[in-house]
């Protein structure tokens, strides 16, 4: 392709480039409505017609996608994963190495075929589990097998996003598309990489476990019952009969704020109990309450407060047992409508009679004054309460549960469907060399038709803000390529960094988009760099279709900022903070490119 | 029994009224003391703490935020000093940096101007005019230090629980009307009140502490569990949470501290 002088259109794409990149990186608006901003103005200023600028929306990539995340959900409405994660930790045994490898594998293969951030949902209920039933700190558990399900993705083309537009992107540059498992040896090589990194060096980059006696803090069976120490444990106590004479009216949330204990029910003389009582409730004299807190805190209380602690749990004896009530850690999932709200404003409490104790997030624990905080994706909240209200509070689906309360597999009789459609899909896909769009559909279509889960559950399944991202980004790409922008930077960078050899300049263009994933998101680094490459690669004399697979693979190396949404999500459940991101993501970065730009060199042979 | 605080503009008697209530009750008198008091602890210089206090904030001080930082110091060593109860203090915003405290009574004290000005022209020798200006630039300052600092006017009458205008009433009836409200049932330390006392003081301790690395944030304090409030400055809120536990190393009672960051500030933090 000729160079051509840089004219008016071109200088105004590079300013839409420019303004989506900067609305990427300040967050003024959401990114999926700036990539609807770019729909509409770039038709609006003629560089791309009104046809171009939503072309993305029925492109075979964004029609993938849906497909992709129907076929998800319908798993999970099946509880799959969860029959398979048993076997799998019993294969592994007991060593912490040997989990993190086994379920790290097992992840990476589901989220070779989903959303990677499904994949991630589906498995942490498992990995918590395991975590408690081993004793082995999550913090050590989730962020490898995080990583795996990132790196997953790179195993088919339907494994990422980026990797799922890379087909559409060629089409104008008329290059050959890829089959779905053309970059399953590079995925293979990038997966064994990225396990080998931690199982050698995690002692050095892994937070070495968020709380030294992590299950040893006071005493008395927190083992055993697998509570949380830092937030507490169930007593009793009894308000003495003169509680209400000498002091103003204490209530629920007054004993919260002031000794950050919360009160799970109480007793009405003569002899009804309530649960979960309203915060204005008032504490009378003579009454019995079961308390969650710690233990210091509850003496404290039982000290100032004038009122008996008692040795064991009597009067509730039946409603705090194992089998009735329990701490249960929940968090807040990517696409949660209690995002950016805060649990007052949720009314958690009143709804579901169930107390919020705590909230982690980023490695830090909030016990006072929960109910303003505004939640953020990855919090896990920890709630106490009667089985049946958490369930129901789970069945709700505004959040993410990850411990004991016992992931009722809800349609296992539709398993094997969901497993023939999966199925059936692979085999269009590979056997009939069907448009991927065709196939995934066709599955999608096949479990719903089956039942396995309706066609509302999953339109409620698919993610628009992943379907607008890209739908409008394509006629930014559309617009670089048409323009002839995309040509123009190209040769301008190619002047810049002179005559390499293609290796050298695959390698580049790999850690160009590693930092441009990390500000605009997988799918724009993508959308934005191909028609780049390609040009440049064509100028260079190098592969072209190279170039574009190694934007589509490094697209996904985002491990050192927690913006990928599977890092964002691991946050709160792992105890991490951005730190330890940091240092494992910068390693494993690192390695990422160097294995792709080997393994890339090996099987292709550039 | 009470904390009574006495405010007053220039050359209006508070001082005498103060004095002489706090030797009726047997209530020690503070006013400089608490400037020594918080000189002494946070080793700043009296003379910047004075200034700090007395001048309202410029511009500059605006942009800097020091100024907060001085305030932090001086309402913790206020809180300290009167937390052991049976005080009358009076000096600059009692009434303010005290706030939410039941068993504080809060008076001010005015007198006349024109009685003002002739004492002014008494003391320092001045013309009317001159003593005038000079009386009314004083009301001023104050005015916009309280404005600045506290967006209250000082000589808004809600701000207090009574308001003497001495002229009408002698410096004998206004003794006799405060201790005649420090014996009163609504005014008793009660054990809730002192917790509330005990809280401020508590907080005030950790604004303090928290001062050196910025004083941009709101403390409230509940029964010993502190929460420091930051606003949307992320990285402020990381650095405090790193650095929170040896900054606050020294101060008792604090049964849990936590950093939160844009949630909406209660009222009586301070």
């Amino acid at each position: 392709m000729e160079s051509t002088a840089l004219n008016g259109e071109m200088i105004l794409v590079m300013a839409m480039i420019g303004l989506a990149v900067f609305l990427f990186i300040v967050e003024w608006i959401r990114v999926d409505v700036v990539a609807i901003l770019m729909m509409v103005t770039l038709p609006l200023l003629h560089l791309v017609t009104p046809r171009e600028a939503f072309v993305g929306l029925s492109s075979n990539a964004v029609v993938s996608i849906i497909a992709v995340i129907i076929i998800g959900a319908g798993l999970d409405k099946t509880g799959l994963i969860n029959k398979l994660v048993g076997p799998i930790v019993k294969l592994a045994g007991k060593s912490p190495s040997r989990i993190v490898v086994a379920i790290s594998l097992a992840i990476a293969v589901i989220s070779s075929f989903m959303q990677n951030i499904g994949a991630a949902a589906l498995f942490l209920p498992a990995v918590q589990r395991i975590s408690k039933a081993l004793k082995i700190s999550i913090s050590k558990l989730l962020m490898p097998i995080g990583f795996s399900a990132i790196l997953g993705g790179t195993l088919t083309l339907v494994g990422s996003s980026p990797l799922i537009l890379l087909n559409d992107l060629l089409v104008p540059f008329k290059l050959e598309p890829f089959g779905l498992f053309d970059v399953t040896p590079v995925g293979l090589g990038l997966v064994v990489s990225g396990l080998l990194c931690f199982i050698l060096f995690g002692r050095f980059i892994l937070p070495q476990g968020s709380q030294e006696g992590d299950f040893n803090e006071d005493g008395n069976n927190a083992e055993a019952r697998g509570l949380l120490p830092e937030v507490g444990e169930t007593y009793e106590l009894r308000t003495p009969d003169d509680f209400t004479h000498y002091r103003d009216p204490v209530r629920v949330e007054d004993l919260r704020r002031r000794y950050l204990v919360n009160i799970a029910a109480m007793t009405e003389p003569p002899d009804y109990k309530l649960f979960s009582p309203p915060l204005d409730a008032v504490i009378r004299s003579g009454v019995d309450l079961l308390v969650f807190g710690r233990h210091k805190d509850v003496q404290r209380m039982a000290e100032k407060e004038e009122m008996v602690l008692k040795q064991a749990v009597e009067v509730f004896k039946e409603d705090a047992a194992e089998h009735t009530s329990g701490t249960v850690e929940a968090v807040v999932g990517p696409r949660s409508p209690i995002e950016g709200k805060t649990l007052r404003q949720i009314s958690l409490r009143d709804r579901f009679q169930v107390t919020p104790l705590a909230i982690y997030r980023e490695g830090e624990i909030y016990r006072a004054e929960i109910g303003d905080l505004a939640l953020r994706v990855g919090d896990a909240i920890v709630l106490h309460g009667p089985w049946k209200r958490l369930q129901l509070l789970h069945g709700e689906g505004s959040l993410l549960f990850t411990t004991p309360i016992d992931v009722e597999i809800m349609r296992p009789e539709k398993a094997t469907f969901a497993a023939l459609w999966l199925a059936v899909a692979l085999v269009m896909i590979l056997a009939f060399k069907i448009q991927l769009s065709v196939c995934l559909m066709a599955g999608a279509l096949g479990m719903i038709i089956t039942r396995v889960l309706s066609i509302d559950e999953a339109y409620r399944s698919v993610d628009w803000r992943t379907v607008f991202l890209l739908a409008g980004l394509i006629p930014l790409g559309i617009a670089t390529e048409k323009t002839g922008t995309a040509a123009w930077i190209a040769h301008s960078v190619l002047a810049a960094i002179g005559t390499v050899k293609p290796i050298v300049l695959l390698t580049i263009i790999g850690v160009l988009t590693s930092a441009f994933t990390l500000v605009v998101s997988n799918v724009g680094a993508t959308v934005l760099l191909v028609p780049l490459v390609v040009n440049m690669a064509v100028a260079a004399q190098a592969d072209p279709r190279m170039a574009a697979l190694v934007v589509g693979l490094a697209a996904s190396n985002s491990f050192i900022l927690p913006t990928h949404q599977v890092n964002a999500f691991y946050m709160g459940p792992g105890r991490y903070r951005s730190t330890d991101f940091l240092r494992a993501g910068g390693l494993i970065s690192l390695v990422f490119v160097l294995v792709m730009i080997g393994m890339i060199y090996l099987v292709y042979g550039v | 029994m009470a904390i009574i605080t006495i405010s007053r503009g220039s050359y209006s008697k508070g001082k005498e009224v103060a004095e002489k209530t706090a030797q009726r009750l047997g209530y020690r008198c503070l006013s400089r003391d608490v400037i020594l008091e918080a000189s002494g602890s946070y080793h700043i210089p009296e003379i910047k703490l004075v200034k700090a206090i007395h001048d309202a904030p410029s511009v500059l001080d605006r942009l800097s935020g020091g100024k907060r930082a001085y305030i932090a110091y001086y309402q913790s060593a206020l809180a300290r000093l009167v937390q052991k109860d049976n005080i009358v203090y009076h000096g600059l915003a009692g009434h303010l940096l005290l706030k939410g405290v039941p068993h504080v009574i809060k008076v001010r004290i005015i007198a006349d101007l024109a009685d003002r000005v002739r004492q002014e022209m008494q003391q320092e020798g001045v013309s009317e005019q001159d003593a005038r200006s000079l009386i009314l630039k004083d009301d001023e300052e104050r005015r916009k230090w309280t404005l600045s600092l506290y967006g209250a006017d000082p000589w808004d009458s809600a701000l207090y629980d009574f308001v003497i205008h001495i002229q009408r009433f002698t410096v004998s009836n206004a003794i006799d009307f405060v201790c005649e409200a420090a014996g009163l049932e609504q005014f008793r330390t009660t054990r809730e009140s002192q917790q509330k006392m005990d809280d401020l003081a508590l907080a005030g301790q950790v604004k303090a502490a928290l001062a050196m690395l910025s004083a941009d944030v709101a403390v409230t304090s509940e029964y010993g569990n502190v929460l420091v409030f930051v606003g949307s400055d992320d990285r402020l809120a990381r650095k405090l949470r790193d650095k929170i536990k040896t900054l606050i190393a020294g101060i008792e009672g604090i049964n849990n501290i936590e950093v939160h960051s844009r949630t909406a500030v209660p009222p009586d933090a301070i």
